[in-house]
């Protein structure tokens, strides 16, 4: 604090209408957490913690709620989502950073930014409409037919292709990541001295060697923290694959069935349920995914901060 | 037989293709998604879209007037709240509390809060201000808005604001002005394009959520201008008309599509190239 | 900065003295089943007397819920709930409409209303027991056509259903097995088969999948040319999905005021009725009595109105006797 304000009270006023303002994302924090933890409650105290996590069980009539199928289908699509998104996110970087020549950079950076503020539901419009026979009528079948026969592969594109399951909306959800995720690894690699490049390129490194050898370690923390940042994000989407999932409450371990993420859920039976329980059970599905994610989030934040740490000492 | 030296180069060339392909394919989609949003949206666009409310299925003539207004409203409404409590709680951060640990322990909670599924605030701002009400209302959907836009628009502020040079504060200081002269006269000044930026960006962010509004704004599917109810809202009816088995439904759904994200890459290069221009 | 502000809260102000001549407002969410035939009539009343009907469509599970809630004006639920439910939750029920669920099917070659069927079947077919299109019990229902050795690939809808509600409770009705495994409901845990969200998902996924078999509204698989079966009711008959079958089970249907019309009219009784036939149910709250008058003076309307609007979209209007019983009841409740 520089600067004693104490004396005006005009100023006291004002400092103190601010500290309320920032003090409201404390207040959502907590506040988000005790009303979902209050109203799950009633789920809570009938399935308890360890039993709704672990259990199976979405039926509605016999009133026997669990969340794993729900957690199942949200880890296996962001998981496979990031499979695909995090190579592709770091090329494009690395062409923005290094390969592109200077008056492509701008527009190719710009193009990427605003496919990352394209909201979710028209990629997830567009993923049903374009993507969805896309998939189910040439790539689905394509897959399927390489790999039948090949034991360890096979068993993941079991079933009928139909372009509306797990394999869609993971490809929709990486091409919703990948923007996000290019653009911080982008900043991330703009981070690396260039001095430390130039002395690559002077012993008589090539391009990617210089790349390979200088600029990715050295900016390994903060590709990292954004691939773990982008797992958060893809955690928590909803409607780029409410869209394309199928809502199913299985676990499967074809790529080509239906599946239900936690969003899905909450999306197509939040305002649905129609017994207390199934409601608070929703409650409660919610305040699993915001631990999720939040505890997701806090940890890329932490390898973000210490990413520039190390920068700006 | 390739020497290591070939060995080197034709790995370094590999390498540097396949990037190239990725940046290629990242403009693919873009290129394919935009496209398609903007072929079929400008096919299903008419003057009915605009001036009509929806007709039931199989009526002719049917438009969206009701979520356009609806969507603005919710819109409008959340920008006069989040982005108040986003500027002064910045301000807080980068004055006041200016290199104390509370204020970097709510900068971090903003930049987690930034990306927290905005379904749960959904379900939040259902328990808080839609069951105690005893209906779905605009209200909701404009809070729930709100809390996505606060932390975006507080951060943007903080990081702005840490901008504007000390010096000019002090200058400032030596004439004898108090400190919240100091920040709305001198500092607020400096770091209004920043901050502008951030709010239009944090309006592009919220203008295609849909996730918080299903539970809170709901839908209507007549004109309303009652905050207090069911309000309709360009995202929610893309939702229930894409997914809708009727193929009128399906133009309305890509023409609201071709609405939404023009408005939102407008505002998007609008919020970027003000920054540019300022700070470059 | 400030000129904005001032003029966005400008902008506000003139928005909130609008709200004071906003037009009168219903307010009701609910079955998907109905919505089509709701709509219409709403987009017709509105033009007669000016007051807006807003029905959303968001399920049978979600309009009992609602209006347990309060958070509208009156649900809407394929699934009668029993008076001591109702009573429960201070709710008030009454049917608006009939309409029948079909099987549809995929499978090349086999064309709408020639597949025949019956409960047993759809009851295996949907437990998962039985598993090819050449089952010798197919076969005997079907001995002139040629099934090929495929396996079945079920469908069913993945949200709270009314349509889901009525076929479940069909199937429950006629066996033992479906009853004892899975039970009745706007959404139950399925032993087999893949989840479409809405008519559009399952049909989506009936067309894309082939060999395949889901249910929809009848309205909706005609408009799409699905093929649709014929199933044996419980008369002993075989009987294609129609206007004249849903009649036939409408007037079979024995609805009474004293239970609240709490009534599925699955496996109706009638020579030539159709087994998934079903009303769809309208829920109002004994506490909100302004909006219930309201909403009982739409379907009145309605009832007197819209039964053209209702046939067009193969729905059965209620036949006048039961009309009459309905206006008696609301007469009873305090609210017509």
């Amino acid at each position: 604090m520089p600067v004693s304000s104490r004396k005006n009270p005009v100023d006291v006023t004002f400092s103190a209408i601010t500290a309320v303002a920032s003090f409201s994302v404390i207040v959502l924090v907590v506040g988000i957490l005790y009303v979902l933890f209050s109203e799950s409650s009633l789920a809570i105290s009938k399935f308890g913690v360890w039993h709704f996590l672990s259990s199976t069980d979405w039926d509605p009539v016999r009133e026997s709620f669990g969340a794993l199928t729900n957690i199942y289908g949200t880890v296996v699509t962001t998981i496979l989502s990031l499979i695909i998104a995090i190579p592709v996110a770091i090329g494009i970087a690395i062409f923005i950073t290094e390969i592109s020549p200077n008056f492509l950079k701008g527009p190719i950076g710009v193009a990427i930014e605003l496919l990352a503020a394209i909201p979710s539901i028209i990629y997830g419009m567009w993923g049903l409409f374009a993507l969805s026979p896309i998939m189910g009528n040439y790539v689905e079948p394509f897959l399927q037919k390489m790999t039948t026969g090949i034991p360890l592969v096979a068993f993941l594109f079991q079933g009928t292709p139909m372009g509306i399951d797990i394999l869609t909306a993971s490809v929709i959800l990486s091409i919703m990541i990948i923007p996000f995720t290019a653009s911080i690894s982008r900043d991330s690699f703009n981070l690396t001295p260039p001095i430390v490049k130039e002395s690559a390129y002077a012993v008589g490194a090539t391009k990617w060697e210089v790349v390979k050898n200088v600029v990715l370690p050295y900016s390994k923390l903060g590709v990292f923290g954004g691939a773990v940042l982008s797992l958060g994000r893809a955690l928590g989407e909803t409607m780029a694959v409410a869209f394309v999932l199928g809502n199913d409450h299985k676990i499967t371990s074809s790529l080509l069935d239906a599946a239900a993420t936690i969003t899905v859920t909450l999306a197509n039976e939040f305002v649905e349920a129609d017994k207390d329980i199934y409601l608070s059970s929703l409650f409660y599905l919610a305040l699993v995914l915001f631990m999720m994610s939040f505890i997701t989030l806090a940890v890329a934040k932490f390898f973000l901060i210490r990413a520039e740490r190390r920068f700006s000492r | 037989m390739m020497t290591r030296e070939q060995v080197r180069k034709t790995e370094g060339y590999i390498a540097l293709l396949l990037c190239t392909l990725a940046a290629l394919g990242g403009l693919f989609w873009l290129v394919f998604i935009l496209g398609d949003v903007l072929v079929n949206g400008i096919k299903a666009l008419s003057p009915a879209l605009f001036l009509n409310d929806p007709a039931p299925p199989g009526v002719e003539g049917g438009g969206l007037r009701n979520a356009f207004i609806g969507q603005l409203m919710i819109t409008v409404f959340a920008t006069l709240i989040g982005v108040p409590v986003g500027v002064l709680g910045g301000t807080f951060l980068a004055e006041y509390a200016r290199g104390r640990r509370i204020a970097r322990v709510i900068s971090v909670l903003s930049d987690i809060m930034v990306s927290v599924p905005s379904i749960v605030i959904g379900t939040f701002i259902y328990a808080v201000l839609v069951k105690p009400v005893g209906h779905f209302n605009g209200w909701a959907g404009a809070v729930a808005l709100a809390i996505i836009m606060i932390p975006v628009v507080l951060r943007t502020t903080e990081n702005m604001l840490a901008l504007v040079p000390w010096t000019l504060r002090e200058a400032a200081f030596a004439l004898g002005a108090p400190y919240y002269k100091v920040i709305t006269q001198v500092v607020y000044r400096g770091a209004a394009a920043g901050i502008l930026t951030g709010v239009l960006l944090s309006i592009a962010r919220v203008a295609g959520e849909t996730a918080p509004l299903l539970f809170t704004s709901f839908n209507n599917s007549f004109f309303s201008l009652n905050m207090k109810g069911p309000i309709a809202s360009l995202t929610v009816t893309i939702f229930q008309y894409a997914m809708g088995p009727y193929d009128d439904w399906h133009a309305q759904a890509w023409a609201a599509a071709f609405i939404i994200t023009v408005f939102i890459l407008i505002l998007t290069i609008v919020g970027r190239a003000l920054i540019k221009w300022r700070y470059r | 900065m400030k000129k904005i502000i001032g003029l966005v809260l400008s902008v506000a102000l003139i928005l909130s003295f609008g709200i004071a001549g906003a037009a009168e407002t219903i307010n009701g969410a609910g079955s998907s089943f109905a919505y089509p035939i709701y709509s219409a009539w709403a987009y017709d009343y509105q033009k007669v007397t000016g007051v807006r009907l807003n029905y959303q469509s968001i399920g049978s599970g979600g309009g009992i819920r609602q209006i347990t809630e309060r958070t509208v004006d009156f649900g809407a639920s394929d699934l009668p709930l029993s008076p001591a439910e109702l009573k429960k939750d201070g709710l008030i029920q009454f049917p608006a409409v009939i309409g029948g669920v079909v099987p549809i099917v995929n499978v090349p070659g086999v064309k709408p209303d020639q597949m025949r069927l019956d409960s047993q079947t759809m009851c295996r077919i949907y437990l998962g027991e039985l598993k090819y299109w050449d089952d010798p019990q197919l076969r005997a229902l079907n001995p002139a056509m040629n099934l090929p050795h495929k396996e079945i690939t079920v469908v069913h809808r993945s949200d709270g259903s009314g349509t889901t509600a009525i076929f479940t409770n069909y199937l429950d009705q006629t066996c033992p097995e479906w009853k004892k495994k899975v039970g009745t409901g706007v959404s139950v845990k399925w032993p087999v088969g893949i989840g479409g969200k809405g008519s559009e998902g399952v049909t989506n996924y009936v067309r894309r999948a082939g060999y395949s078999v889901g249910y929809v509204e009848f309205a909706y698989a005609q408009q799409n040319r699905l093929s649709y079966t014929q199933l044996k009711n419980p008369a002993g008959h075989f009987v294609s999905p129609n206007f004249l079958t849903f009649e036939n089970a409408a007037n079979t249907a024995d609805f009474e005021a004293k239970n609240d019309f709490d009534l599925m009219m699955t496996n109706a009784k009638g020579a030539n009725a159709w087994p998934i036939a079903g009303g769809t149910f309208v829920l109002l709250a004994r506490d909100k009595k302004d909006a219930s008058m309201k909403t009982v003076k739409f379907y009145d309307w309605a009832f007197k109105n819209g039964d053209n609007k209702a046939k067009e979209l193969i729905y059965v209007p209620l036949p006048a006797s039961l009309k009459n019983k309905i206006r008696a009841y609301w007469k009873a409740n305090g609210i017509y």
